[in-house]
């Protein structure tokens, strides 16, 4: 810890940035530089690959539901039910205007803040 | 779409006193919301450096079967690292959905100018949003600051859903979002979406290879 704080002594105003490169870009980014060398060499139709799509797909499903049920800061005003109705709002409007998603994340937008209106607490 | 919880982002940033500068370079280099607000929440929080560190990089390991799964619709034979490690840096979930979703339909060669052309609108936007939640997010309504952090799931469900090509992904999605409350109760946090998402998505490739064998249809 001695370290670090003699570190931000030194750097002064150039400290927050240091700590977004040192503690957040290179923790981060690894994992990126990781991928880039595990996939040298398979093939684009590789059976691995359509595994580790599958993985990503349900992990970013997840990251969604995980959003939704708990939610932090101003969405954790919108009560549980009305969250989960949003979404269907906006798949519902994902569907009917011939599986625009723009259309859809509208549809849903405008279902959560009337919500927020209406539903206050 | 994502640039809204980046509005969050510059809102926390405020909150710890850094300077608007820190919180868009985050965005620039740290390309993530979620570690973002790891980051900086956690330094609100007062949680050690190397302990955030370990944070912020736990949840970024989703990067990897991402990253895994989109670069070889980018690349090309000769394609050279620096070039595909410019590339990953750009893989979050927006550049990623839209680039799973358009991607497989171009010719090859349209690829790269695509999908980076794509990726840097979307960041530049991205930092002009957190750079303008540092200054906004204290003045919004509550009902439109909700709809704000409401973007990102309706926009990553729908994504999915439009970019879902076969029975496959169908079940990663469903079973995704089924696993989110079970890995919540059942692994500590910061684990949880990981093992969720890990399980989740075993079990549907595992239900695919069975049905693809059982009626012997091609994967």
């Amino acid at each position: 810890m001695s370290l670090i704080q003699s570190l931000e002594h030194a750097t002064g105003g150039l400290w927050p940035y240091l700590v977004v490169i040192l503690f957040g870009f290179l923790p981060s980014e690894v994992w990126r530089w990781l991928a880039v060398f595990l996939v040298r060499g398979l093939d684009e139709e590789a059976e691995i690959l359509v595994w580790v799509r599958a993985v990503a797909t349900a992990l970013l499903a997840a990251v969604v539901a995980k959003l939704l049920l708990n939610p932090n800061g101003a969405l954790a005003v919108i009560p549980a039910l009305w969250r989960w109705g949003a979404l269907a709002a906006g798949i519902a409007g994902y569907a009917l205007f011939r599986r625009s998603v723009l259309a859809g994340v509208l549809t849903g937008e405008a279902a959560l803040v009337a919500a927020g209106f209406l539903a206050p607490g | 779409m994502l640039m809204c919880s980046l509005v969050g982002v510059g809102g926390l940033c405020r909150d710890i006193g850094y300077p608007p500068g820190a919180a868009v370079l985050s965005t620039l280099m740290i390309w993530a919301a979620p570690a973002q607000m790891v980051l900086f929440g956690s330094i609100a929080a007062g949680v050690a450096l190397p302990a955030i560190a370990a944070a912020v990089s736990l949840s970024s390991i989703r990067f990897v079967p991402m990253c895994m799964s989109i670069l070889p619709l980018v690349r090309r034979p000769g394609t050279p690292t620096w070039l595909l490690l410019l590339i990953a840096h750009f893989v979050a979930v927006t550049a990623w959905v839209e680039g799973m979703r358009r991607l497989p339909d171009m010719p090859q060669h349209a690829r790269i100018p695509y999908y980076l052309g794509f990726a840097n609108t979307v960041m530049l936007a991205a930092a002009f949003a957190t750079g303008a939640g540092y200054f906004l997010i204290a003045e919004l309504p509550p009902p439109l600051a909700a709809g704000l952090l409401f973007t990102s799931p309706v926009f990553f469900t729908l994504s999915l859903m439009a970019g879902a090509r076969r029975a496959l992904d169908w079940l990663a999605i469903g079973l995704g979002f089924a696993a989110a409350p079970l890995a919540a109760r059942l692994v500590p946090a910061g684990l949880d979406l990981l093992v969720g998402g890990l399980g989740a998505g075993t079990l549907a490739y595992l239900a695919h290879r069975l049905r693809a064998r059982g009626g012997g249809r091609p994967a």
